[in-house]
């Protein structure tokens, strides 16, 4: 369940977030979204792939972290074992509210039961005594507006690669360490041999909106599911 | 027999006087020189003096060799994190006089803890309103809101910023006993040492119990505290009187209960008073209080109402009519010697003095650690380590002398003891010779020459600039330090942010364990 409430020093003076990383922390899954604006830095641990959305009709990107319900191969005792985290893990508990009518500037909300709301004492305030932003915000407040951005620029990312019919149902066999096979099913990716077949009208265009290099970074980060069974196999190991 | 007694190989290593030095020794000799075959011999009801429960950063490296971890070192001895000291009182007596010692030094400082001349300029031009400490460290915000210096999910041992211990004694020995025994193999023999058999060199061959029971052994470590069995009795090594420099002798001392939920201090508080101070450490169960006073200065009864007086005023639901003070009588003072033949002094058997900075866990530590690094092959080099260590540490005894005196020599006081302290007579020419320097340059290496200074540079500038002393003239600063100090301001905000309480650290960490 959540419960969400618009951040304010008034009622979240002494309001403590755990910064750790933890499956009771609410870890514990599978998948996260992504923005085409993180691909490049996502695309050097993660395998970026696309989902279909029936009911939007658009697509959205997830960061691949394990690859059955509920398993996070980036978890291990209590550690997060990456160089960094996809925005939308990141931001937890904290979401981008916006006022009912629509559009003005995001607000900072939070899910207050989310179990990385502290009741212990420990965990990082998000406010001073002051009541100013306390660096942690800061940070969080940075990334939720990174966030934001990356959300809304990430319908015309999905468009244009539409436009060129770049985008196809996308399977793989994942080849597991212990001799197995793992099929990825459900999900869309880049063709890539469409996007270098592209006549240099339609990649210049690509490339002026921006969507050339998070093209680029998706079809690279695909090159993270060998690893990421490479981790499932240690995991298993123990 | 082999060889010689000369060229015997030191095997055999007996311990004499059990509490925090000795078992401390008995420990640390065993995980780090396992070879040896260790015995410790105690009397059975002698209580632990009670009074060192403040340690140095340096415990953290000693409990991580000798194998204990700080969860369970937290949790058996009642312990909390010790950042630091306060003293309240110190400069003037008025009102709102405090100033801070934290264990972090300041930014740029050399390992020998010296202060670099544009960091104190870029503190008078840019902070001229903040202390030294809140300017030069992160620490002091932190302590002054009685947070822990690090968080549960970090290794153990390290911290966000730089800490040691308040600790029960008792059972901070307790513990270390049975570590000893229990995982290092240490040979614990409860009785009393009756006699000393002397070898032909006036070395000691054994020690006799009562009972009969004969211990033999190459080394032998006179832990046996304020007796001094060994080095004060058989050795007859002549006690170096201090008290012309310390003339604190005798300390009041309770134990006061708190109430659950209160806040634990993060630094040792010391609050000067009439004619002494009082010390204050807080563990999450208690609060030791003690009253240390020069006799010649203060009565037992007015000591004990200044006593009251503190507990009444700064601990909440403490019952004063109830508490039952212990009267500690000391002198200020060591051995002439540490190493004698194949004799080593250790802990209060060495030397003792007020413990106004918690000098003796670590100068127990700093004796093992010469020990350990300089272990004797066999009888024959003996002397030559003795000499050595009897160097070493007769320095560290006249420093850690300097330094307290250091601490009422620029005190502003006017009561009649106050003007005895800071009297030039009972300075060391080496202290009045800094004094007279500091005007002219902030303490640095030139002044502590020395590896492994018990009170670095650093030390000395945080009591030193904390008492309101100036800074050099025709200082100024650099964009560099500037930058510095702008970066402690950041990491201050962040830390005060994200560092538990003391109490949310301790009962969390309770919880965990239960």
């Amino acid at each position: 369940m959540s419960n969400h409430q618009i951040l304010n020093p008034a009622d979240h003076a002494d309001l403590r977030v755990h910064t750790g990383a933890g499956s009771e922390l609410g870890d514990g899954i599978m998948a996260t979204l992504a923005v085409p604006s993180e691909f490049r830095r996502l695309a050097c641990e993660y395998p970026i792939l696309f989902r279909h959305d029936p009911a939007s009709g658009g697509f959205t990107a997830l960061a691949l972290l394990g690859f059955e319900d509920g398993e996070n191969l980036f978890l291990q005792d209590g550690d997060w074992r990456a160089s960094l985290k996809p925005l939308s893990l990141a931001i937890r508990p904290f979401l981008v509210g916006r006022a009912r009518e629509g559009d003005g500037p995001g607000q900072v909300h939070i899910d207050i039961d989310h179990p990385r709301v502290s009741s212990t004492g420990e965990g990082t305030l998000v406010f001073d005594e002051a009541g100013r932003p306390t660096p942690f915000l800061e940070e969080i407040a940075a990334m939720l507006g990174a966030l934001d951005e990356g959300h809304r620029a990430s319908g015309a990312f999905f468009a244009a690669l539409d436009r060129y019919d770049l985008i196809e149902p996308f399977a793989m066999d994942v080849a597991m360490p212990d001799g197995g096979r793992h099929r990825l099913v459900g999900y869309h990716h880049i063709h890539e041999e469409k996007l270098a077949a592209l006549e240099p009208g339609a990649l210049a265009e690509l490339h002026a909106g921006g969507h050339l290099a998070p093209a680029h970074a998706a079809l690279t980060s695909l090159g993270n599911l060998a690893k990421l069974a490479r981790r499932k196999a240690e995991c298993a190991r123990g | 027999m082999v060889g010689t007694v000369t060229e015997a190989a030191i095997e055999r290593v007996v311990i004499v006087g059990g509490g925090t030095a000795g078992w401390l020794a008995a420990a640390t000799l065993a995980a780090r020189l396992p070879r040896l075959s260790i015995a410790l011999v105690e009397a059975p009801d002698i209580p632990t003096v009670g009074v060192g429960e403040g340690t140095w950063p340096t415990m953290r490296e000693t409990l991580r060799a000798i194998g204990i971890g700080e969860g369970e070192f937290l949790a058996e001895c009642g312990a909390s994190f010790k950042q630091g000291s306060r003293f309240d009182g110190w400069t003037t007596g008025a009102a709102g006089d405090s100033y801070f010692h934290p264990f972090t030094p300041p930014p740029l400082s050399s390992s020998s803890g010296g202060v670099p001349r544009a960091l104190l300029a870029a503190w008078r031009e840019d902070r001229a309103g903040a202390s030294f400490a809140e300017t030069m460290s992160a620490q002091a915000a932190a302590c002054a809101r009685d947070l822990a210096p690090r968080q549960r999910a970090m290794p153990e041992y390290s911290g966000a910023l730089n800490y040691a211990y308040h600790l029960d004694a008792g059972a901070f020995a307790r513990l270390l006993a049975r570590h000893a025994t229990g995982r290092l193999g240490v040979r614990h023999v409860a009785g009393e040492v009756v006699a000393v058999e002397a070898a032909e060199n006036g070395d000691v061959a054994a020690v006799r119990l009562r009972g009969g029971e004969k211990l033999t052994g190459e080394l032998f470590l006179d832990c046996s505290g304020h007796a001094a069995l060994l080095i004060g009795g058989h050795c007859a090594v002549r006690w170096v009187d201090r008290s012309d420099a310390s003339p604190n002798d005798r300390a009041l001392a309770v134990q006061v209960p708190v109430l659950p939920g209160s806040a634990i201090a993060s630094q040792t508080v010391a609050t000067a008073h009439e004619a002494g101070w009082l010390w204050d450490i807080g563990l999450p169960s208690r609060r030791g209080i003690g009253c240390v006073y020069s006799s010649g200065f203060l009565g037992d009864e007015r000591a004990d109402a200044i006593l009251r007086d503190y507990v009444r005023a700064r601990v909440p639901g403490a019952d004063v009519e109830a508490l039952a003070p212990r009267l500690l009588r000391f002198g200020a003072g060591h051995r002439d010697s540490f190493w004698r033949g194949n004799v080593i002094a250790i802990g209060q058997a060495a030397g003792f003095i007020e413990p106004l900075e918690a000098s003796a866990i670590v100068m127990v530590e700093l004796s093992l650690r010469a020990l350990v690094e300089n272990f004797p092959a066999s009888r024959a080099v003996m002397d030559v380590h003795a000499r050595r260590f009897d160097a070493l540490f007769r320095y560290r005894w006249d420093r850690i002398v300097d330094f307290l005196k250091l601490h009422y020599a620029l005190s502003r006081r006017d009561e009649p003891y106050w003007r005895a302290q800071r009297d030039p007579a009972g300075f060391s020419p080496t202290l009045a010779d800094q004094l007279a320097l500091w005007r002219d340059q902030p303490p640095s290496a030139w002044d502590l020459p020395q590896v492994d200074e018990v009170f670095s540079a650093a030390s000395q500038a945080y009591v030193y600039y904390g008492m309101g002393l100036p800074v050099p003239g025709r200082l100024s600063a650099t964009p560099d330090a500037t930058a510095r100090l702008a970066e402690v301001r950041a990491r201050e905000r962040a830390l005060v942010a994200s560092l538990p309480t003391n109490r949310a650290y301790l009962d969390a960490a309770t919880a965990q364990a239960a």
